[in-house]
């Protein structure tokens, strides 16, 4: 007789609040109500980091003055998400990290307007190097997906 | 100088899919058994015990260590888990070692357990581990963020998709001759090419199986060691470097800001290279246990432990340089493309890279390995660990 | 013999009940930039880091993958330990004994204002035999309060005594959460949480981080604090089945002690400690603790309370930096217990300064009933 095996259900079901932050705060109170994408500058090495954090883990040194950056960039790196896991957005999807002109590091954000229909041309059209430019959403609330990449 | 110290046992169980048959503490428990078995030594030997426990959302029991303090013979004794992300099992061994070369203890049983076959998809837990306000709403994960590292290796070098499927195929051939093994094929190029796109440019047989399993590792003090009459592996030199969570600061190209290049794994193994009197790597060490879940980490790896030139990891494998009859065998055991229980797969790495040096591979023994490397990763591809083990002093 | 370990840098942040102007990553960047500063040294100058850090209260499945290098570890040696804030020192100490690493910065932190503690500590239960009964760090502490309540007679006035000398010490810590003075009318008035548990016998829960330097002898010669030595180091761990344990005594802490106390050659603790950070995650911890670390025999601790021997003036002033009863920032409130046992040594506690004291013992706790524990023994 085969040994019955039991399974017990689980789930987590954990609510957090993250505090966002003088800096972060700003950085979506701009995106939100002005359309406008602020890097922050390290107060010794002077790297613009985009997105904005409180301080340079590099330096160990306190971030300084904002900057304005964007509205294009640069493709640094991009996948294009084809299987759907848990929790994801529906696939395809392609993500990129765009390092936007006047910031010295690169930032996450959905690149819309892609043909899927052939993955590795679509890839091709992402290749690093390739230019993007922001589009902001007509309803902003105030967080990191009010906008999105789309090819120049 | 450092105390010396010494693997003088390694436990190790099937990995699979789940282990549907043993909670996670008959695991832990099975493991130890298993390392004390093989080094010969009681629970009563044992003076401490370090649990490699990487992210425990995985199967939903939060500090799982405190569950697992009996199963792992620990009742009474000085207890710690170590858990750097997939890094867990070598930080673990580490952490192992440390506790012997402190000089406050002479024997310590390093054991930990994966058992993410409680959850569907442990793609969900590794997106949560993404930089909420930024990154988190993007559907990132263990694939997706290394697809990134994929992107910019063959933007740099030019590196195709079939020669990382190459990977991928020695990989697992290997893991036939590894009984622990999980996935044990033999793929070709074609396979792991046809097989299906995940996240561009990784494809299924370009990622590790989702495993359950675990493992253990007894190491002990020089005098009690050489007391023990038995080939043992001595740990040379030991290094760990981190770097920032943020992919996004890394895409320069420049020096330690390269996602697809490993700088900070360069560092980690130029310190546990120095411990060990090692100067030209490729030749000096013999076997190489690599923490590549991913096809392309372990070409980025190969590439910063100094085995070959930026750009040459590839081209050399369609030499057969990284064949187990190969110049530089590297992941005779199959590695984490054939077993990924994510605790302990850098374990064993630790454990598989002892067991070369002490003769006692089986199947997978690569004649003549002298001095042996193993190696972790975890997190953003941003923690890294290396230990360099030796048959002798 | 082994190399011997000083800590040179010693940094808190202010514990507060919330700190919404500052996200995790500041927080902890802010202990670690302090201790740094006290220690008078740069980043660039550490060769290691050492966290301990609970993914769930953090908030995610790795939570060092993000606070890592707030801790000061962009490329550098880091290693991060589950265990309570205290176990990073421990950890750190190990690296520093080995001769592989000179110095060492350690941090802990939580930010609990931003989780459901309770809620992830039931998540800590093992799913098939323990966690459909509600058990939590407070239900669990339910359990331990009746078997040692029961067995000693002990009466529920000694806990609230604790409570009320913690929380009369902290009006001379400007960094502890509460300042306030409390009543023992007050403790036995708060409402029962986990019979017979009340409110006011927990330690509340806050937000904070804290940092420590740590140096080999020779790394630590020249800086510009005197050393405070880590004489004794133990740690240990009983089982998890509470069905198993003896809960009316801290077992583990008494094996730690013991390990502590022959490194550090101390055979009298109350006559050759000068004061104590105790980890008074509920008042009894603190009583209980008394019997395990052997302040007094098994069922004398609320006598020893009563005679006032640990109250700020007393042969062993206990907490007198408020202690956790004043605000615990939950993963790291052992490294805090550190922390403030080091400033003792150092003669730097300000106005919660012991007079003369030159030997402190500082005591870490994790876990349901006080599971695991740790002891340090500090030294000039
Ligand atoms: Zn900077």
């Amino acid at each position: 007789m085969a040994e019955e095996l039991v399974f017990i259900p689980g789930r987590w079901d954990i609510t957090y609040n993250y505090a966002a932050g003088k800096v972060s705060s700003k950085f979506f109170a701009e995106l939100r109500d002005n359309k406008r994408l602020m890097g922050i500058k390290c107060s010794r090495c002077g790297r613009v980091m985009m997105p904005p954090r409180g301080f340079c883990e590099r330096c160990f040194a306190p971030a300084g003055e904002w900057v304005e950056v964007g509205p294009e960039g640069t493709i640094q790196a991009f996948t294009i998400t084809v299987e759907k896991f848990e929790g994801n957005p529906d696939p395809p999807f392609a993500v990129a990290y765009v390092q936007l002109d006047g910031a010295d590091t690169a930032m996450l954000n959905y690149v819309r307007g892609l043909d899927f229909s052939d993955l590795n041309r679509a890839a091709e059209s992402l290749r690093v190097g390739t230019r993007v430019r922001v589009v902001y959403k007509e309803q902003r609330a105030g967080e990191v997906t009010d906008f999105e990449y789309e090819l120049v | 100088m450092p105390r010396n110290v010494a693997i003088v046992g390694t436990g190790q169980t099937k990995y699979t899919t789940a282990r549907n048959e043993e909670t996670y503490e008959e695991l832990i428990h099975q493991a130890a058994r298993i390392a004390l078995e093989d080094a010969e030594l009681t629970l009563k030997d044992i003076d401490a015990v370090v649990i490699s426990q990487a992210p425990e959302a995985l199967f939903g029991i939060d500090h799982p260590e405190r569950w697992v303090v009996g199963a792992a013979g620990a009742i009474g004794k000085p207890v710690m888990r170590v858990h750097t992300g997939g890094a867990t099992g070598g930080s673990a061994a580490q952490a192992g070692f440390f506790h012997v070369a402190s000089g406050l203890f002479d024997t310590v049983l390093v054991v930990g357990a994966e058992k993410q076959g409680d959850t569907p998809d442990a793609q969900l837990v590794l997106n949560r581990i993404m930089e909420p306000r930024y990154e988190l709403p993007f559907g990132l994960n263990a694939i997706s963020m290394t697809s990134f590292q994929a992107v910019r290796h063959m933007h740099k070098y030019g590196t195709t998709q079939e020669q990382l499927a190459l990977v991928a195929v020695r990989s697992r051939r290997n893991a036939l001759n590894n009984p622990y093994a999980h996935i044990r094929a033999n793929h070709t190029v074609a396979d792991v090419m046809k097989s299906r796109m995940l996240c561009w440019p990784l494809k299924l047989l370009d990622c590790p199986p989702r495993s359950s399993g675990s493992c253990a590792i007894v190491m002990a003090s020089e005098e009690r060691a050489k007391g023990m009459g038995k080939p043992v592996a001595w740990v040379r030199g030991v290094g760990a470097t981190s770097t920032t969570y943020y992919m996004g600061d890394k895409l320069s190209g420049l020096p330690f800001n390269e996602h697809g290049d490993w700088d900070e794994l360069a560092l980690a193994a130029q310190h546990a290279y120095k411990q060990a009197g090692i100067t030209k790597p490729g030749d000096e060490i013999h076997v190489a246990e690599i923490y590549a879940p991913f096809t392309i980490c372990e070409v980025a790896a190969k590439e910063a432990l100094g085995f070959c030139e930026k750009g040459q990891a590839c081209p050399l494998e369609e030499k057969g340089w990284w064949d187990i009859d190969g110049h530089l065998p590297t992941n005779p055991s199959g590695g984490a493309l054939a077993s990924n229980p994510i605790a302990v797969t850098g374990l064993a790495r630790v454990a598989e890279a002892a067991l070369q040096v002490m003769g006692k591979a089986g199947q997978r023994q690569v004649d003549g390995a002298g001095t042996a490397v193993a190696t972790a990763i975890g997190g953003t591809l941003q923690f890294h660990t290396v230990m360099v083990v030796s048959n002798r002093l | 013999m082994t190399r011997r370990v000083a800590i040179v840098g010693i940094a808190q942040t202010r514990l507060e009940t919330e700190k919404p102007d500052q996200i995790l990553d500041e927080v902890i960047f802010e202990a670690a930039s302090k201790a740094l500063a006290d220690a008078g040294i740069g980043r660039e100058e550490v060769d290691s880091i050492t966290i301990a850090a609970a993914d769930q209260i953090d908030g995610r499945p790795i939570s060092s993958m993000l606070e890592a290098c707030p801790a000061g570890a962009y490329l550098k040696d880091e290693i991060k330990t589950t265990e309570e804030g205290s176990y990073a020192a421990i950890l750190a100490s190990l690296r520093i004994m080995s001769g592989v690493f000179d110095s060492a910065l350690v941090v802990s932190w939580s930010k609990c204002s931003e989780v459901p503690v309770t809620r992830v500590s039931n998540y800590g239960a093992e799913p098939f035999f323990h966690r459909p009964f509600g058990l939590n760090y407070i239900t669990t502490t339910g359990f331990m309060v009746n078997a040692y309540r029961a067995k000693y007679g002990l009466p529920e006035m000694a806990a609230a005594k604790v409570v009320v000398k913690n929380r009369g010490n902290a009006l001379n810590n400007p960094l502890a959460c509460y300042q306030t003075p409390v009543s023992t009318e007050e403790v036995l008035s708060s409402r029962i949480v986990a019979w017979p548990v009340r409110a006011m016998d927990m330690a509340p829960l806050c937000d904070g981080a804290c940092a420590l330097v740590l140096a080999s002898e020779e790394r630590a010669r020249g800086m510009v604090q005197p050393p405070v030595w880590i004489q004794g180091m133990g740690w240990a761990t009983e089982t998890y089945y509470l069905g198993e344990r003896d809960l009316s005594r801290l077992t583990s802490l008494e094996v730690a002690a013991r390990r502590a106390y022959a490194m550090a050659g101390v055979t009298n603790p109350l006559r050759e400690l000068d004061v104590a950070e105790i980890h008074d995650i509920a008042d009894y911890h603190e009583l209980m603790a008394y019997e395990a670390l052997g302040l007094c025999p098994w069922g004398q601790a609320a006598r020893l309370m009563e005679e006032g021997v640990t109250e700020m003036g007393g042969r062993l002033p206990v907490n007198p930096s408020g202690g956790a009863l004043s605000g615990s920032p939950f993963f790291a409130t052992g490294l805090v217990r550190l922390a403030e046992a080091a400033l003792q040594v150092r003669g730097d506690a300000g106005r919660r300064q012991v007079k003369g004291a030159k030997r402190a013992l500082a005591h870490g706790s994790y876990g349901f009933c006080g599971q695991g524990n740790s002891v340090f023994i500090l030294g000039e």
